[in-house]
C-alpha cells in the first residue's frame, strides 16, 4: 500500500518510532493553588527499563508523570531528552517524541472499534472510510507484534477491560511511542490478567522500550521493576536498583514508617449468625438477575471475605445489603431481624453499616465539611438535632474525637473533604460508619486506591470489628487482602457462589481458578 | 509538606488566588456595565445620562427609594422560592403561580372574614394564610417528585398556569372590582399599615427580611437544610447515609413555595391592597436569575434582590432621562443576567483549569 508523502499518520504500517535516548527530568517543582504536588524532583528513564514509581496517594506521582508525558508544565525545573532540553506544549507534542501515557481510566471510544480507536486523531475520517481495510491490517500487525492479540474490527465496549488497557497500550505503540507510562495499571485487574500485562511489559522492555509504572503496590514493584524511585510528599526520596530494594526499605521510603504485622488473630467466632443472607436476587434496569440466588451466613466475630472477577454481582450485592438496591427476591437477616427492602435508615437502627466501593459516589457529599461529612447519617437519625436546629458543637466535637482516632490527616474538621487525599476520605466514610458499633460491616474494596499505610489502618480496623464480635463482609478484588483477613471465603460467578470455603487451606490459585470459574480445567498462573 | 519554605509558599500562593478573584469580579462587573453601556448607545441614547436616570429613579428619593424597599421585598421572597428547592437540585420554577395563590388565598381571606375580627389577628390570618397558599401549590411538584419521579420543571411550570387562570377567575367572577382589572379593595384594617412615611413602604418590608432570616436558619442551621444541602450536593450519599430523600424533597419545595406565597400576600395586602390582574410582573420567574446571582445563599438573596429591584425601579427613571421605551429596561435587566451568569461559568472553568 502506498504511503502519501504528507500523511504522517501511517496508514500502511505503524511507526516504529527513533530509539529512544535516555529521559530525565531535572528539579521538577510544580504547584497547584497552595499545594505542591512537587517539590525538586529529580527522574531518569533508560530504554529498555521497567521503572516503576511509588508513593503513597496525594505524594504528587501523577503529577510528576502528567510534566514528563506533556499534560503540564512545570514552574521549575527541566527536561532533557537525549540530554536535549525540551518542553512538550501537549500531550500530542510528547508522543511525537516519543512519550505517551495509559491512563487509570481508559480513553476509548466505546462504540469505535479497536482499529478505529488506534487511529483515533491521526488519521483523517476520509482516510479511514476509503482505506479502512489497509488500516485495520496494519492495526492487526502492530497488535501481532506486540504480541497483543487483539483484533482490530472488535468494538471497545464488547472487550473485557484487560483487553481495553492493551488497546490504549497498543494505540501507544503505533503512534511509535518509546516510553509508555501506565498508571496504576493493575488497579481493575485480576490474577491471570495481571500476569498477562506483564508479559507484555516484558516483551516491550526487550525491545529496548522503556516503561514507566505508577503504582502503590509493592508487591507488583518487587515483581516487575528494574528501579524504582519513591516520592513522599512531594519530593524523591529515593531511586534505587532491582538488587538493593526490598519491600520494607520501600515501604519505609514511601511511608516513612515501618509497617507492623497484623495483630495475632483469636478465635472469637461464635454461633450467633448476625447477617443472614437467603437466595437474594437482584435485578439491574434491564431486569436481568446481576445477583442470582446468593444465600450466605456471617457469625458473630467472623470475616467473610467475597471474591469474584468485576462485575459478577459484588456490587450489587453490596448495594441491596446497604438498602439502595431492592432485591426481587430472597430474605437479609441482620442479627435475626429480617431488614430486607428496609430503608438505609432503619439497617443503620438494626446495626448494619456499609463501606461503599465509590466512596466518592455513595460515601462522601465532597463539597461538605470533613465534620459534616462525619454527621451525614446522625443528622437524620436525630442525633446531631434539638427542635430542628443542628447542634453544631456536637457535631464539630464528635468530628474533632474522630479524626485523632482514625488518624486523619490534617486533622481539620472544617475542611472541605474532597481536599482531602483518598486514604484519608476513606477513614472518614469508615469513622463514620464504625463509631456506630455496627453488628455487621459490609465493606466493599475498602483499601481500593489507598496507599500502604491507609490500607493497613483500614485492614487493622476490620479485625477490630471482628475481635469485638462483629460480623464482617469484606468483598475485595485484592486476594492477598482476603486471605489476609478473611476466616472463610465465598466466590462469586455470574451473580451465584460458585465456591465457599474456609480460609484454611485455600491459595490464591484455587481462589483464581474459582474466579475464572474452571475450578480444574486449566491451570491459571500463579501469582505470589 | 510541613517544612518551611514550602509553607511561605503556600500562603503567597493563597494570597495571589484571593486577589485574583476579587481582580476577577472588578473584571466582569466591568465588562457587564461596558456591554450594557454599549447596548444603550446603540440605541441612541447616552449611556452616561442612562445611568445616572436608572440611579435617581430607583434612589433620587425617599418615594423612589421606598418603591425600590418593596420590590426588592417581592424579589428576596421569590429568590428565596427558588434558591430552597434549588439547594436540593430541586428546579423549582413555579414561584409565580405559587406566588399568585399566596396572593388568592390572602385576598380572598380578607374579603371574606367578618369585618370584626381585630387587626392583628386578621393580618396574621391573611400572612399564613398566603404561606400556605404557596406551600400548597408547591406541594403538588413536590409530592408527584418524591413518589413518581414526574419532572418537577414541567409540574411546577404547568401549575403557574393553573394560578393564573385562578387568579382571573378570582378577579373576574368572585370579587370583581367593577371597571378595573381586579378584586374589591380589602377592608383598611386587614392591609398592613405603613411603615416610613412619605413612601409606600409597609410592613411587607421587614416579613420579607424576617423570611431572610427564616430561610438562612432553615438552610444553615437546620437538620432539615443539612439534609437539603447534602441532598443537592451528593443524592446518592444522602440516600446511603438514610436520609429520608422524599420527604426532604416534599419539605424542600413546600419551604420554597410558602415563601413565594407570603410574596403574593405582600403584594395584596402591604402594595395594592387587593388581587390586580397582571400584578407580579414575572417577580416569581426572576426570582430564579435572583437566587442564581446569590448562589442560593440565602444571605446573598437580600443584596442580590435588592439589585435587581434598582433595575426594575430605575427603568422608569431611564425612560424619562433617555426618552427610551420601558422595554429598554427589561432588556437591561436580561443582559446583566446572562453576562452574570457567563462570567460566572468562565470563571468557575478557569478555577477549575487552575486547579486540575
Amino acid at each position: 500500500m502506498p504511503r502519501a508523502a504528507n500523511d504522517p499518520g501511517a496508514v500502511s504500517s505503524p511507526r516504529l518510532g527513533a530509539p529512544l535516548g535516555g529521559i530525565e527530568l531535572r528539579g521538577i517543582t510544580k504547584t497547584f493553588g497552595a499545594t505542591v504536588a512537587n517539590f525538586d524532583v529529580d527522574f531518569d528513564l533508560r530504554p529498555g527499563e521497567i521503572h516503576a514509581l511509588l508513593g503513597e496517594n496525594g505524594a504528587g506521582k501523577t503529577t510528576l508523570m502528567s510534566i514528563l508525558f506533556g499534560l503540564v508544565a512545570p514552574d521549575e525545573g527541566e527536561i532533557l531528552l537525549g540530554g536535549e532540553p525540551v518542553s512538550f506544549a501537549s500531550p500530542h507534542d510528547a508522543l511525537q517524541r516519543g512519550i505517551g501515557m495509559v491512563h487509570q481510566h481508559f480513553m476509548l471510544v466505546p462504540k469505535f472499534t479497536v482499529a478505529e480507536n488506534v487511529v483515533l486523531g491521526s488519521v483523517s475520517p476520509w482516510n479511514m472510510a476509503l482505506r479502512r481495510a489497509a488500516i485495520e491490517r496494519s492495526v492487526a500487525e502492530a497488535s501481532e507484534r506486540f504480541g497483543m492479540a487483539i483484533h482490530p474490527r472488535q468494538r471497545i465496549r464488547d472487550l473485557p477491560i484487560d483487553v481495553q488497557q492493551r488497546v490504549e497500550i497498543l494505540k501507544l505503540l503505533y503512534r511509535g511511542a518509546r516510553a509508555l507510562i501506565l498508571d496504576e495499571p493493575t488497579s481493575t485487574l485480576g490474577p491471570a490478567q495481571i500476569e498477562r500485562l506483564f508479559g507484555i511489559l516484558r516483551d516491550l522492555r526487550e525491545s529496548g522500550h522503556a516503561v514507566v509504572i505508577v503504582t502503590h503496590k509493592l508487591a507488583e514493584v518487587m515483581q516487575i521493576a528494574d528501579r524504582v524511585t519513591v516520592l513522599k510528599g512531594g519530593r524523591k526520596t529515593m531511586t534505587v536498583e532491582r538488587g538493593s530494594f526490598d519491600e520494607h526499605s520501600l515501604a519505609l521510603a514511601m511511608t516513612g514508617r515501618e509497617l507492623q504485622e497484623l495483630p495475632p488473630r483469636t478465635q472469637v467466632e461464635e454461633d450467633r449468625p448476625l447477617l443472614e443472607v437467603r437466595n437474594l436476587r437482584t435485578q439491574d434496569r434491564r431486569g436481568h438477575d446481576v445477583v442470582a440466588g446468593v444465600s450466605f451466613t456471617v457469625r458473630a466475630g467472623e470475616i467473610l471475605g467475597v471474591a469474584g472477577v468485576e462485575g459478577n454481582g459484588q456490587s450489587e450485592l453490596v448495594e441491596t445489603l446497604a438498602g439502595v438496591l431492592h432485591p426481587s427476591e430472597g430474605e437479609v437477616l441482620v442479627d435475626g431481624v429480617d431488614v430486607t427492602r428496609a430503608h438505609p435508615s432503619s439497617l443503620h437502627e438494626h446495626g448494619l453499616s456499609a463501606i461503599p466501593e465509590d466512596r466518592q459516589g455513595w460515601g462522601l457529599v465532597l463539597d461538605m465539611s470533613v465534620a459534616e461529612n462525619l454527621a451525614l447519617a446522625g443528622v437524620p437519625e436525630g442525633r446531631f438535632t434539638r427542635y430542628g436546629l443542628l447542634r453544631r458543637r456536637a457535631i464539630h466535637s464528635q468530628a474533632r474525637k474522630l479524626l485523632e482516632q482514625y488518624d486523619v490527616r490534617p486533622p481539620d474538621p472544617d475542611l472541605r473533604v474532597g481536599s482531602l487525599s483518598g486514604g484519608n476520605q476513606q477513614k472518614v466514610v469508615l469513622a463514620r460508619e464504625l463509631a456506630r458499633q455496627p453488628k455487621v460491616l459490609v465493606a466493599a474494596q475498602p483499601t481500593q486506591g489507598l496507599d500502604v499505610g491507609a490500607a493497613d489502618y483500614v485492614q487493622r480496623c476490620l479485625l477490630d470489628v471482628r475481635e469485638r464480635g462483629g460480623a464482617v463482609l469484606l468483598v475485595s478484588n485484592d486476594l492477598d487482602e482476603l486471605l489476609k483477613l478473611s476466616d472463610s471465603l465465598i466466590v462469586l460467578l455470574r451473580g451465584r457462589v460458585n465456591y465457599e470455603a474456609p480460609v484454611a487451606g485455600v491459595s490464591i490459585r484455587t481462589l483464581a481458578l474459582a474466579m475464572a470459574g474452571t475450578e480444574t480445567a486449566k491451570p491459571v498462573a500463579e501469582v505470589a | 509538606m510541613s517544612n518551611f519554605p514550602l509553607r511561605v509558599k503556600e500562603v503567597a500562593v493563597r494570597h495571589e488566588s484571593t486577589i485574583r478573584s476579587t481582580a476577577g469580579t472588578i473584571v466582569s462587573v466591568a465588562l457587564t456595565l461596558g456591554v450594557i453601556a454599549a447596548i444603550l448607545a446603540g440605541l441612541g441614547a447616552n449611556p452616561w445620562s442612562a445611568g445616572k436616570g436608572l440611579v435617581s429613579g430607583a434612589l433620587g428619593n425617599r418615594f423612589n427609594i421606598g418603591q425600590t424597599v418593596m420590590i426588592a421585598s417581592l424579589l428576596i421572597l421569590t429568590g428565596l422560592a427558588a434558591a430552597i428547592p434549588f439547594s436540593a437540585r430541586l428546579w423549582n420554577i413555579g414561584a409565580e403561580g405559587q406566588m399568585y395563590v399566596g396572593a388568592i388565598a390572602a385576598a380572598g381571606l380578607g374579603l371574606e372574614l367578618p369585618a370584626s375580627t381585630p387587626r392583628w389577628l386578621l393580618c396574621s390570618i391573611l400572612v399564613v394564610a398566603s404561606l400556605a397558599g404557596g406551600a400548597v401549590w408547591a406541594l403538588v411538584p413536590g409530592v408527584l417528585k418524591a413518589t413518581i419521579n414526574a419532572n418537577e420543571v414541567i409540574v411546577s411550570l404547568m401549575m403557574t398556569f393553573i394560578a393564573l387562570e385562578l387568579a382571573d377567575y378570582a378577579i373576574t367572577a368572585i370579587w370583581p372590582q367593577p371597571a378595573a382589572p381586579q378584586t374589591r379593595y380589602l377592608p383598611p384594617h386587614a392591609i398592613f399599615p405603613n411603615i416610613w412615611t412619605g413612601t409606600l413602604v409597609t410592613a411587607g418590608a421587614p416579613l420579607a427580611l424576617a423570611g431572610v432570616i427564616v430561610a438562612w436558619l432553615v438552610m444553615r442551621r437546620s437538620g432539615l437544610g443539612f439534609q437539603i444541602r447534602a441532598i443537592g450536593l451528593n443524592p446518592r450519599a444522602a440516600r446511603m447515609n438514610g436520609m429520608p430523600v422524599g420527604r426532604v424533597t416534599v419539605l424542600a419545595f413546600v419551604i420554597g413555595g410558602a415563601f413565594a406565597g407570603l410574596a403574593g400576600g405582600i403584594n395584596v395586602l402591604g402594595i395594592n391592597g387587593a388581587l390586580v390582574s397582571g400584578f407580579s410582573g414575572n417577580f416569581g420567574y426572576l426570582g430564579i436569575a435572583v437566587a442564581l446571582l446569590a448562589r442560593l445563599d440565602p444571605l446573598w438573596i437580600l443584596p442580590s434582590a435588592v439589585l435587581f429591584a434598582i433595575l426594575r425601579v430605575g427603568s422608569n427613571g431611564l425612560q424619562v432621562q433617555t426618552g427610551l421605551s420601558p422595554d429598554v429596561g427589561e432588556i437591561i435587566v436580561a443582559t446583566f443576567v446572562i453576562l452574570l451568569l457567563v462570567f460566572r461559568v468562565i470563571r468557575l472553568r478557569y478555577a477549575e483549569a487552575q486547579s486540575a
